[in-house]
């Protein structure tokens, strides 16, 4: 494509791994940065285990599913950095980058003689975003996250779930792709800043610590009104509110009823439709998309006081409306007459059934050397000047070492055949790829 | 020091889905003009309220959504409104906006209108389903994108099809952060090429890339992940990872890389601090062979009575200092008293002046060691700039000013 990308000319030296930081730098690539992860395989994690290796495919570092939609828009440099002579390389690289960017634990870089000091002695003007579990200040900045663990310690997973059960929680690592949206807003804006005043700096992202804002209403309700959430009725669960209890807001927009998930035609285990009125108006419109139901001139649901006190009831009436129909049948008839509702959509049907994903190519096929072609995420927006797309598969690992060592670094060929002999670039007993083999040529 | 968007100036016109895009950009330096119509932003009606008494300016979800910014207000439909918004998008450098399709075209302000005078001008419109496509004028509220994202496939309770909601507010996040990403994105190329850019931001596309795994899951597997308590979605059941301490309170303790006879050896370490391993210090728990054959016994009734018998800080604390991977099930109000934070200086009292009184809110997700985030402001009051803004900065006369 001959159109700019924002991020053109801009090189990342990506030391993420996991989830959450390789979650960051696949949105700079799509923006148009050069990405080069520097990987080990001995001490890889995000490529294996994998569960989401086609069956028809062998296992092995190269065939994760979800480790190429993470980590498209890479090139991969396999690297030992912990050798006097993987340092030198990567000091290098890292002098020719302009943004530096991981998410080990807090102490990692720093151990390996890359902490900010040498970077910045490296690079002065780099921007280097460690996105750790706990930040690098602090008491505990030596704890490990992964996502569930952030979400919990931070009172993300407490909001989640109905009274007197426990905590249904995130079922899955909300705080692994969070973490990366803060990891990648972080580099953007030091990028920004640096554009702006020629200074690069650290900056300390936390998985934990960046939970906590998303938390602000609940929040504040304590630290101003003594409110706290261990309270009767809270959470809700898909409720704003929960009936028989103090009418309070729960931090989900307004208190209103109808608010629920109700099953949906044909009963299976994903089909469900949300509806949510916010207003009189609004319910009004959605007793006549019911066809006008007598319970529904009830004088308990007449007003929004009203149908509050008794969600129960109209839960259960709702319901036996929408069981009768498909939940992109009840989203169309709710929607085109002005009510607020969606089907609850699995992966696959956000992937093969919804028009709108389908319509704005949210998922488009891309061929990987060793998976195929398959279809992968791409941004959630559309900037006009500067197309942000996914122009090339997650990398092999290591497949970019020649360009990487030769080309840009310049190195000679033969600094790149001794590397791969002295345990540099691959481990010495470690079998290599084809292509790797055949880069040595 | 000053933050690191210090000198950009951005005009919000966001309702509750775009505002809190507006609150990333401010503490971090923006100067926000946020402009909303004669008696304030809808969202202002959305409680808690301060005391709980319902009032425009005691919304403390418009508090902590719309802090570091000013406020002005501006009736867009009328020619006097839309001349001022003309005159301030000349000299703007971001517009976020959240009307519904079509609505700032109808009124002869939207992005195609207003370049020609500013071509530097990044604006992001930011909706629930983007400026195109067959669901662009459909009605949304969190719940809803929770719905159709995905997020409410992946989270329940074991042995129940109901699938949950998790917390309020988090579509919006969702969509902003990406929004976020975008201007951020226009920005920097924007100080390299000198030219503004528009941004079509999608909040359904947001929520529906933000569910880790499971679109890969499906895509490569064909697997449809079911929902579990306190744990992740999977395809095939997994043993539970959410057990309750002795306060009641609930903790996460997942044995990261399973129980292998490293992990077990290290568990039965920390059981034995408090005199509670049990016989787990058998050396025949160090056969991977027993160790299967028993990871019920382990899981179930070794480490859930360990955990039952102490308080969850307790055991989060002492799990992370054993390399365990755990936490505490907290309530936000605990963090109040969470010493890292407090090491961090992440707790920030911001000022109400109007009330006499300063209140404690949520800090910053990162430390920008070079270039400070920090609450500029609290809130702005319904039109509290109109003065300063329209008057001082566009030299209106005082009448012209609703």
């Amino acid at each position: 494509m001959s159109q700019p990308r924002a991020l053109d000319n801009i090189r990342v030296v990506d030391f993420s791994w996991v989830r959450a930081g390789p979650w960051a730098t696949r949105w700079l690539g799509a923006l148009g940065a050069e990405i080069i992860k520097i990987e080990w395989p001995e001490t890889e994690r995000g490529r294996l285990p994998s569960s989401t290796t086609p069956r028809h495919l062998e296992t092995n570092l190269n065939t994760s599913g979800n480790f190429n939609d993470t980590n498209v828009n890479k090139k991969s440099l396999s690297l030992n950095v912990r050798t006097a002579k993987g340092l030198e390389i990567v000091k290098r690289l890292i002098a020719m980058s302009d943004i530096v960017i991981e998410n080990f634990s807090s102490r990692v870089l720093q151990n390996w003689g890359l902490g900010y000091d040498e970077l910045q002695r490296i690079k002065p003007d780099i921007v280097y975003v460690s996105m750790s579990g706990y930040g690098h200040t602090g008491r505990n900045h030596h704890y490990t996250t992964f996502g569930p663990v952030a979400q919990s310690v931070a009172g993300l997973t407490y909001l989640s779930g109905l009274p007197d059960q426990p905590p249904a929680g995130w079922g899955w690592s909300y705080m692994d792709d969070t973490g990366g949206m803060y990891g990648a807003m972080c580099a953007l804006t030091g990028l920004y800043h640096r554009n702006m005043t020629g200074k690069g700096q650290h900056i300390d992202q936390s998985q934990m610590v960046s939970s906590v804002p998303l938390n602000g209403p609940a929040l504040l309700d304590f630290t101003v009104n003594g409110r706290g959430s261990r309270r009767p009725g809270f959470p809700p669960g898909n409720r704003a509110h929960w009936p028989g209890t103090a009418l309070v807001n729960n931090y989900r927009g307004p208190t209103v009823a109808p608010h629920n998930a109700y099953r949906t035609h044909p009963g299976g285990y994903n089909d469900w439709c949300v509806i949510v009125c916010h207003t009189d108006d609004e319910w009004q419109r959605l007793v006549q998309v019911m066809g006008s139901p007598p319970w529904a001139n009830d004088s308990e649901f007449a007003t929004m006081t009203a149908r509050l006190q008794h969600q129960d009831e109209l839960d259960a009436n709702i319901e036996t409306w929408t069981a009768t129909l498909g939940k992109y049948e009840v989203t169309e008839r709710c929607q085109t007459a002005g009510v607020r509702a969606l089907p609850v959509q699995s992966a696959e049907d956000r992937v093969e059934h919804d028009p709108q994903l389908r319509h704005r190519n949210v998922y488009l096929p891309i061929e990987h050397p060793a998976l195929g072609t398959y279809k992968v995420q791409n941004a959630p927006f559309k900037l006009s000047e500067t197309p942000a797309y996914n122009h090339r598969s997650s990398p092999l690992i290591g497949q970019h070492n020649r360009e990487i060592v030769e080309d840009l670094l310049g190195y000679s060929h033969d600094t790149l055949r001794t590397g791969f002999d002295d345990g540099t670039f691959w481990p010495v007993k470690r079998a290599r790829f084809a292509y790797q083999e055949e880069m040595l040529q | 020091m000053t933050g690191p968007l210090a000198g950009l100036r951005v005009l919000e016109l966001a309702d509750e889905t775009g505002q809190f895009c507006g609150k990333l950009l401010g503490d971090l330096g923006a100067d926000v003009v946020k402009i909303e119509p004669p008696g304030g932003e809808p969202s202002r009606h959305v409680g808690p309220f301060l005391d709980d008494i319902p009032d425009p300016d005691r919304s403390l979800s418009f508090w902590y959504y719309n802090t570091s910014k000013r406020g002005i207000t501006l009736d867009l439909e009328t020619a006097d409104g839309q001349a001022v918004f003309r005159r301030l998008a000349e000299t703007a450098d971001v517009v976020l906006e959240t009307f519904r399709p079509g609505f700032l075209a109808s009124q002869g302000l939207d992005y195609a209108s207003l370049r020609d005078s500013n071509h530097e001008l990044v604006w992001c419109s930011l909706t629930p389903f983007g400026q195109t496509g067959p669901w662009r004028d459909y009605l949304s509220a969190d719940l809803l994108h929770m719905a159709a994202g995905g997020e409410m496939a992946s989270c329940g309770y074991d042995g129940s099809d109901v699938p949950i909601a998790p917390g309020g507010g988090n579509a919006w996040h969702m969509g902003c952060h990406f929004a976020y990403i975008a201007i951020m994105a226009a920005l920097v190329y924007r100080t390299v090429s000198g030219h503004g850019q528009y941004i079509d931001a999608s909040i359904h596309e947001a929520c529906a890339l933000t569910t880790e795994s499971a679109v890969a899951n499906y895509i490569y597997r064909g697997e449809v992940l079911r929902r579990q308590t306190g744990r992740h979605h999977a395809a095939a059941p997994t043993p539970r990872t959410q057990f309750r301490a002795r306060d009641g309170n609930y903790v996460t303790a997942l044995i990261s890389g399973g129980l292998n006879p490293r992990n077990v050896r290290n568990l039965a370490a920390l059981m034995d601090q408090y005199g509670m391993a049990g016989d787990l210090l058998d050396p025949k728990y160090q056969d991977p062979v027993v160790i299967a054959a028993n990871a019920s016994y382990i899981i179930d009734h070794l480490l859930a009575g360990f955990i039952a018998a102490l308080p969850a800080e307790e055991v989060y604390h002492a799990g992370q200092e054993r390399g365990f991977t755990w936490g505490a099930v907290r309530t936000p109000e605990a963090l109040l008293d969470d010493a890292h934070l407090h090491d961090r200086g992440f707790w920030k009292q911001v000022e109400h002046p109007e009330l006499g009184r300063s209140f404690v809110y949520p800090g910053e997700a990162a430390i920008y060691n070079g270039s400070p985030w920090a609450i500029s402001r609290r809130a702005p009051l319904i039109g509290e700039h109109n003065v300063e803004i329209l008057q001082g900065e566009l030299g209106l006369p005082t009448g012209e000013i609703v």
